[in-house]
């Protein structure tokens, strides 16, 4: 080989350097030298013999790729892009993960803090929580729609049994991924979500020694602290990855070795031809897959950038308190159905049940074992799998707070509209519009759009929790939008009173807001209800005044507010 | 393949003016969640202040309207007042050179509220010394006390009284106490915190009974009347130190706050509050 110097004084410099630089292209891409690789951009033909097949055979990047799919497998059905989506997920929460992780120490004593720090100190920290905490959830959303799809086109069919029991594997790794990363912020939502849900431990179907160690284990002590910060932390960070990448792995082989199924009804009945890819039926990974891929990646980018600017935030309550407990604890939307079957069944047949059913799933291929992947043979199957699907949607709605036993009707208002946590729309009126004084529910006060809309969402509330017995209280709200309450007794002679679709709610209330400045910049906000039984105007239902919430001039609630996942 | 490669680009360009975007606004961001921060810390400050401290410092942090946390009965407040130029005002606040205090205002804050004061009715609040608040309650608590300094506060002149030498001579400027007022007082300054109610000898805990002090005082020091005794004594706490103690023998150093001259005398008319607690404990007619 002739050295540069010698290249130079043959060809003049600028044809040297070009010579060179093809040199230097084609040992980075394993085989494909400039020209190549416009060729393959512009759509041209490859050359014999054909340089872009030799990355996949000399480069470690492309070796577990395959050089070619079945064309009827590269369109957007049947495969919906879902295994290739997950996968950048995957990539996508570790790079973000990684970044997070430098600012974040596991310890109760500076976890919540890290959390303001990220959202106040680092540049950008705010964007890279929200899309890691973003792609959490798309990524669960993906992988359960991966299954779905497999599923419904029979994919998990012989000989793939293996690919998809893996796969039910990497499911419950990236729920138990997302949900172990719940606890780190160290704040109430955080603390309560993660003890109410490891509390099921102690209700599994076991003797009591077993189960009260593993909630131990999984606590690191009788009560969620420290050490069961750095357990989960581990589990989030190092365990669960890991096994997550191992079973990737795994499953991927598997995808390759079997190739991607055909949809249903392009071959014949127990036949599996993917491996079988005629000439004229081939697309081949370089240009067409590579091309295709880095388009969808920079799609995914700019939309969970997008998202986590403007559509999705990552909430921040306040500081852990293991004596407070929250007045609705709820699960993550993806385990949400997990508290609705709480409320069906009883919680020892719960806990026993879930592995049970996911034993069934990972097992289903070996005994499900009818030879037609096609819809029209599968009825049985296919309507199977939409009842599971609706079944766990209205699962998911009955664990929502909605659908939660209601506390008494002037916390159900309070909560409603002071929160104890997040934005609402009374607390994210600018604080210079928050009005010291006393307010009623619906009033208006002109040339304050904020304060009559905060007061127009408290009058909703309260007509939500209250009926009338003719007399209402509230000046503010007229009589025709009060409802007519209905009397019930019961057994001990004590009268409750209901609305139609509500139990115990307040016969003709009176409520009022006080907002008083108590100290530069901080204001106290108060809400009074005082419910008399009706024709006795001496004995009092309710008389409260403890609902107290204080809201500081910079602690910028609106900001909160422009997301589309916040509720104000 | 070429609409891929131009799809694939434009949002790629997208993503970076997204990304530019964001990092314009990032400094104002990163403010707004700074201020957002010790927004969101007062508001916690508040509700605990609110809820552990208001009893003894009262509602507004002014030693005054103090209620009792079960009964909500209106009480006396044991505690001193936070909200209070001579605590909060300049780095070195009236109160922390008086005791001594070479650090921040916000750690002389934090530590007070941490450990208590020892000797007097402020218990330790935080865990590591026994209490019940974790370190963020704490600190939590600490920026809402902050919180009242002002300007107008500050304002406030800094009022020494120039205290006489002996309490006749005070008593040329103010002649008449009220009794009534000054059992008031002696709970409002927290003197009833350590040396009890009057009416029973046991309730004293750290300083002695006052309840024959109307008796006692004029034999403690030899040729002092009893009026002048309690007067230097108030004034300044380690002038004379009796030997026994409720819990023990007294020490060298008395156990007394010594900033009841800066609490009595930071207005022309304040010195009343001494004679009238003086008139109380049967001192003055």
């Amino acid at each position: 080989m002739a050295t540069f110097v010698d290249q130079v004084k043959e060809m003049g410099l600028k044809q040297a350097a070009i010579a060179k630089a093809d040199e230097a292209v084609e040992r980075i891409t394993a085989g494909m030298n400039i020209s190549d690789i416009r060729s393959a951009l512009r759509g041209d033909e490859p050359r014999r013999p054909n340089p872009r097949l030799r990355p996949h055979a000399d480069s470690f990047w492309l070796h577990i790729r395959p050089s070619f799919y079945h064309t009827e497998v590269t369109h957007i059905y049947p495969t919906f892009r879902m295994g290739w989506l997950s996968t950048f997920m995957f990539v996508w929460e570790t790079i973000t993960g990684i970044i997070l992780m430098i600012f974040y120490t596991p310890s109760p004593l500076v976890a919540y803090s890290n959390m303001w720090n990220i959202l106040s100190n680092v540049p950008l920290g705010q964007l890279i929580r929200n899309m890691h905490r973003l792609g959490a959830e798309v990524m669960v959303m993906v992988v359960a729609m991966h299954m779905l799809r497999t599923f419904i086109t029979g994919s998990y069919k012989k000989p793939r049994q293996f690919t998809w029991a893996t796969g039910m594997i990497l499911l419950v790794l990236t729920l138990m991924l997302s949900f172990s990363g719940y606890l780190l912020p160290w704040d109430q939502l955080a603390y309560w979500a993660l003890t109410v849900f490891i509390s099921g431990a102690e209700a599994a179907p076991a003797p009591a020694i077993i189960n009260q160690n593993i909630l131990l284990i999984l606590q690191g002590a009788p009560s969620l602290g420290a050490g069961g910060l750095l357990r989960w932390y581990l589990l989030h960070v190092l365990l669960m990855p890991l096994m997550l990448g191992i079973f990737f792995f795994v499953h991927y082989y598997k995808v390759v070795l079997h190739g991607l199924s055909l949809p249903p009804g392009r071959e014949e009945i127990g036949e599996d031809t993917a491996k079988r890819v005629p000439k004229n039926e081939r697309t081949y990974f370089i240009p067409d897959i590579l091309t295709s891929e880095l388009m969808w990646s920079a799609l995914m980018v700019l939309f969970l950038v997008a998202g986590s600017l403007w559509l999705w935030d990552a909430p921040l309550e306040t500081h852990a308190d293991p004596v407070v407990t929250p007045l609705h604890v709820v699960a993550p939307w993806y385990l949400s159905w997990s508290q609705g079957w709480l409320k069906l069944a009883d919680k020892t047949l719960v806990v026993g049940f879930i592995p049970a059913l996911l034993v069934a799933f990972i097992v289903m291929p070996y005994f499900e074992v009818g030879k037609s992947r096609r819809y029209v043979d599968r009825r049985v199957g296919l309507s199977v799998a939409f009842l599971f699907m609706a079944f766990m949607l209205v699962s998911n709605w009955m664990g929502t707070p909605e659908y939660a036993v209601a506390s008494s009707p002037d916390r159900e208002v309070s909560i409603e509209f002071l929160p104890e946590q997040g934005p609402s729309l009374m607390k994210a009126v600018p604080y210079d519009e928050m009005l010291v004084g006393k307010f009623l529910p619906g009033q208006e006060i002109s040339g304050n759009p904020h304060m009559t809309e905060a007061l127009a969402e408290l009058k909703e509330a309260v007509l939500a929790n209250s009926c009338t017995m003719g007399a209402p209280r509230i000046v503010t709200i007229p009589e025709d939008e009060w409802r007519e309450c209905r009397v019930v007794t019961l057994d001990d002679g004590s009268k409750r009173y209901d609305l139609a679709f509500k139990e115990d709610v307040m016969p003709d209330p009176y409520v009022e807001l006080i907002i008083e400045e108590i100290q530069p910049g901080l204001k106290s906000l108060q809400l009074v209800f005082n419910v008399t039984e009706p024709g006795n105007p001496d004995v009092l239902r309710i008389d409260t005044q403890d609902w107290k919430t204080f809201i500081h001039a910079d602690s910028n609630y609106e900001e909160e507010c422009r997301f589309a996942n916040k509720s104000c | 393949m070429q609409v891929k490669i131009i799809i694939g680009t434009i949002a790629f360009m997208l993503t970076m003016i997204i990304l530019g975007f964001a990092a314009i606004r990032e400094p104002g961001r990163l403010e707004d969640f700074t201020l957002a921060r010790e927004g969101r810390q007062i508001e916690t400050g508040a509700r605990l202040y609110h809820n552990q401290c208001a009893t003894c410092h009262g509602v507004n942090g002014k030693a005054e309207e103090c209620y009792d946390a079960a009964t909500g009965e209106s009480i006396g407040c044991q505690g001193l007042p936070l909200n209070y130029n001579q605590l909060l005002c300049g780095d070195t606040s009236a109160r922390m050179s008086a005791l001594n205090w070479e650090g921040s205002k916000l750690a002389f804050i934090q530590a007070t509220v941490s450990s208590g004061r020892y000797g007097t009715a402020m218990p330790t609040w935080a865990q590591e010394y026994g209490g019940p608040l974790r370190t963020d309650e704490i600190s939590d608590i600490v920026q809402f006390v902050l919180n009242w300094e002002t300007e107008e506060l500050c304002s406030q002149p800094l009022f020494e009284y120039p205290w006489p030498e002996t309490i006749d001579e005070l008593l040329v400027t103010f002649p008449t106490g009220d009794a009534v007022r000054g059992e008031e007082l002696y709970t409002t300054y927290g003197c009833s915190g350590c040396h009890g109610n009057l009416d029973d000898s046991t309730s004293a805990t750290v300083g002695p009974w006052q309840g024959n002090l109307a008796e006692e005082a004029g034999t403690r020091v030899e040729g002092m009347s009893g009026a002048q005794y309690v007067y230097e004594s108030i004034l300044h706490p380690n002038n004379y130190v009796v030997e026994q103690c409720p819990n023990g023998p007294c020490g060298d150093s008395s156990s007394m706050p010594t900033n009841f001259p800066a609490r009595m005398g930071d207005s022309e008319t304040k010195p009343q509050d001494l004679v009238d607690i003086m008139t109380y404990l049967g001192l003055l007619p």
